[in-house]
């Protein structure tokens, strides 16, 4: 088990290196950030002397060699618009957006799950056919206009909940739902499908057969195993809210990560880029490695230690 | 038994969320939202319009500019002109900085050698090399001297020599003073809680006139949706980035009015070294086949502010006799002929998202060229990917815009003369024009330099000239507040409405 979870910490150094280097070149290709760092009226002469103290006439290679020495050294540089160290930014952003993430996937999980069982368990009932409607509802709302409706129900026109910022619960509540509404129905589909499937199976006729409740049946036997796919696809998923909730902290003014490292690409911030990016991709292996740890727990025919 | 306790918790939860509900802000609290929170608080590092607002309320400078690009006293309650490069100061008597500091001329020269420093790369520098130094006199007297004569001088003081207390930033340094900074202004910071708030309270010491709000917040909220909904809920007394379609919206609400301030002028930039552009009838006709009047009616909301030159018709220097160039197809086609293009000719037209509308605006200028024979291919570029295009001289039209600010020289002088940017357009007598309007003290005569520089880019026409789309701050009923024409949210002049 150890030497899995070293083998698996060892191959997150491989993804780091290689997207710190793709996201490097894209983002030196794709222009430089002096121009949009000096107010429009600066004179050329202002331009020049500012990229040259910045280092970025030097060869695309040099810079990269200069910010990979510095990176493993722990320093992975400051922002050029908020000149602080990008760490720091990260770390300061990373409580919200993990605060929303949990949030969000706390909603999906508690509400899909339990509609997921009794929408498979009752197939072709009324129930299962509008919960299942439900669902196609709530992937098909994009969430910037679901963001948006939730304002002006919920604070223009009811007045029960402030319209964006962070700091209280009434606040994570729109951001949180928007969220989750979508994931809920993905979750919900997802469960009924293989809750059915599992459902089907011989050793839950075997369970029945030997006179287990219904209840027992479902809840234990059917669920357990149901739950594996779900798992990875809800583990994924949070990997990706971490850093990928931009427009709805966009529309709520969550203080993210997500809108944090939009911003740094728009403004060819660099360094934040760079380190937001390498952060991003830390944790979304680390999560990646939990999901297939709660396999394990899930499934204990599922073994990491046979593995070459 | 888990799910039960779940339920219980969620169920908690959202009954002490809906509880909380939106808090509108206290009687004497004043809440500023706009589009983005800054980057920081010292106002010298940063040029970010959203940023340099909340530095306004906390920092000052030795005067305060007016909309007609001229000053008035401010920490610096008088001056005079020993000669065309020496200007001599006087500060008002016992203003200190928020930790009790002495503003006296020291710190002034302090400030200015720290602006101009290599190690603080201020964006702010460029705009302030004209100057050379600051002598210190005495404690309350300082002479600052050019290098040459510089018209806009006492103008470009105004709004970007900021004074900080040399005590506080030596002992701090420099990345500390941007998280935590010490003015001289009407408000002093209380705290930053960093993607929330920036909290502000009156400076009871203030040498001026005090604030109406005792304390003042300023948020940043990106969407503008969300701004429009928390000035309608209370949650926010002013906001910023209010777009041309919303505004009729919060109008009819009844709960907030609008003020102007800056507006963006936008023009269509031609690639005069590059054929078709390089023949002045060409340039002229398309200034004719453009129909301003219909796009300002249909985007705008007949709001805009036509141009007829490139000084914006409310900038010092405008010349008011000009009028926009009249839409005529007939004349775009007869000057297309002249130029040896009767049946017009294909180019492109570039323009970048982030501006507000632009790319109706960019369809409606095609849709106006197709008329007169000019097929246009639109190409749209992110930000970062338009400038470098736009320096790499790659553009053919494209469609930019500038700040209408009030005083003509910064922008007039960085975008035609050729010692500036020298990529799309050059001309010696514009060259000339520009060098004389930047030295001519004497204001009556200054004008009279800049409206003849209007004339003449009239007629040669390096632009296609659009509009002035005037920018508008939202404001609650129960705040009186008037924007500036600087483009600033400084609030110590709002008070509440009787």
């Amino acid at each position: 088990m150890g030497r899995y979870l070293l083998k698996r910490l060892w191959h997150t150094v491989y993804v780091v290196v290689g997207i710190s280097m793709i996201s490097f070149f894209f983002i030196h290709l794709s222009g430089d950030p002096v121009m949009l760092m000096l107010p429009p009226d600066a004179t050329m002469a202002e331009v020049e002397t500012l990229r040259e103290q910045l280092g970025f006439n030097d060869p695309i290679y040099v810079q990269y060699w200069r910010f990979a020495s510095r990176a493993v050294q722990g320093d992975l540089g400051s922002s050029l618009y908020f000149r602080v160290p990008a760490v720091n930014l990260i770390l300061e952003r990373l409580p919200a957006s993990l605060e929303l993430a949990g949030a969000a996937m706390l909603i999906a999980l508690a509400i899909s799950i339990p509609l997921g069982i009794i929408s498979a368990v009752k197939r072709g009932s009324l129930w299962d056919l509008s919960s299942m409607l439900g669902a196609l509802f709530g992937l098909s709302m994009p969430h910037f206009w679901l963001g948006i409706m939730l304002i002006l129900l919920f604070s223009v026109t009811l007045g029960w909940l402030p319209t964006s910022g962070r700091g209280s619960l009434a606040q994570l509540v729109m951001p949180s739902l928007a969220l989750g509404l979508s994931l809920m129905a993905m979750f919900a589909r997802l469960t009924r499908s293989v809750m059915l499937e599992v459902l089907s199976q011989d050793y839950v006729r075997t369970a029945r057969a030997k006179g287990l409740k219904e209840r027992l049946v479902i809840g234990k036997h059917a669920l357990k195993n149901a739950l594996i796919p779900l798992v990875t696809v809800a583990g994924m998923q949070f990997g990706f809210l971490i850093g990928g909730t931009v427009i709805i902290e966009t529309v709520f003014a969550w203080p993210g990560v997500g809108r944090l490292v939009v911003q740094a690409i728009f403004s060819r911030d660099y360094p934040l880029v760079q380190a937001t990016v390498l952060v991003l991709a830390v944790l979304f292996v680390l999560v990646n490695l939990l999901t297939d740890l709660i396999y394990l727990y899930l499934d204990p025919q599922i073994s990491y230690l046979e593995e070459k | 038994m888990k799910k039960r306790r779940l339920a219980w918790i969620l169920g908690l939860a959202l009954t002490a969320a809906l509880a909380a509900g939106p808090a509108p802000a206290a009687q004497d609290t004043l809440v500023v939202v706009q589009e983005a929170e800054p980057v920081g608080l010292d106002i010298m590092q940063s040029s970010i319009q959203t940023t340099m607002s909340v530095g306004y309320n906390i920092h000052e400078t030795l005067l305060k500019p007016t909309e007609q690009a001229g000053v008035l006293p401010g920490l610096a309650e008088k001056w005079e002109k020993l000669d065309d490069l020496t200007w001599k100061f006087t500060l008002v008597k016992d203003a200190t900085f928020h930790n009790g500091e002495p503003i006296n001329a020291a710190a002034v020269k302090f400030s200015f050698e720290r602006i101009m420093s290599d190690a603080l790369k201020s964006p702010h520098r460029g705009k302030l090399t004209s100057f050379k130094e600051v002598k210190v006199i005495d404690e309350r007297t300082f002479t600052i001297s050019l290098a040459q004569p510089y018209a806009p001088g006492l103008y470009m003081l105004a709004q970007y020599l900021f004074i900080v207390p040399p005590g506080y930033v030596q002992k701090v340094g420099d990345a500390e003073y941007n998280l935590n900074p010490v003015g001289s202004g009407p408000y002093k910071l209380d705290k930053w809680v960093k993607g929330q708030e920036i909290v502000m309270s009156a400076y009871d010491k203030y040498y001026g006139p005090k604030p109406a709000y005792k304390k003042l917040i300023f948020k940043g909220v990106p969407e503008e949706a969300s701004r429009i909904a928390a000035l309608l809920t209370g949650e926010a007394h002013v906001i910023s980035g209010v777009p041309v379609h919303q505004r009729k919206r919060i109008l009819d609400s009844g709960k907030a009015y609008l003020t102007d301030q800056m507006g963006s002028m936008n023009y269509l930039g031609l690639n005069t070294y590059e054929k078709p552009f390089s023949d002045v009838r060409v340039r002229q006709a398309l200034n004719h086949a453009v129909n301003r009047p219909l796009i300002n009616k249909a985007l705008f909301n007949d709001k805009a502010i036509l141009c007829a030159g490139p000084i914006s018709p409310r900038t010092l220097g405008a010349d008011p006799g000009l009028k926009p160039y009249e839409y005529s197809p007939e004349k775009a086609k007869k000057l297309l002929a002249e130029a040896g293009y009767p049946k017009g000719f294909e180019t492109r037209l570039a323009f970048s998202p982030y501006m507000p509308q632009v790319q109706e605006q960019a369809e409606a200028i095609a849709a106006d060229l197709a008329k007169v024979g000019v097929q246009v291919k639109l190409e749209s570029f992110e930000r970062a990917v338009m400038w470098d295009r736009y320096k790499n001289k790659q553009h053919m039209m494209f469609i930019y815009f500038w700040d209408d600010a009030p005083e003509p020289d910064r922008y007039m002088y960085s975008l035609f003369h050729s010692k500036s940017r020298d990529y799309y357009y050059k001309n010696e007598t514009v060259d000339q024009l520009l060098d004389k309007g930047r030295s001519t003290m004497d204001p009556a005569a200054r004008v009279k330099v800049y409206n003849e520089l209007d004339r003449f880019l009239y007629q040669d026409a390096p632009w296609v000239y659009l509009y002035v789309i005037p920018e508008v701050y939202a404001v609650a009923n129960s705040v009186d507040y008037k924007g500036l024409r600087d483009g600033y949210l400084i609030m110590n002049t709002a008070k509440p409405k009787k």
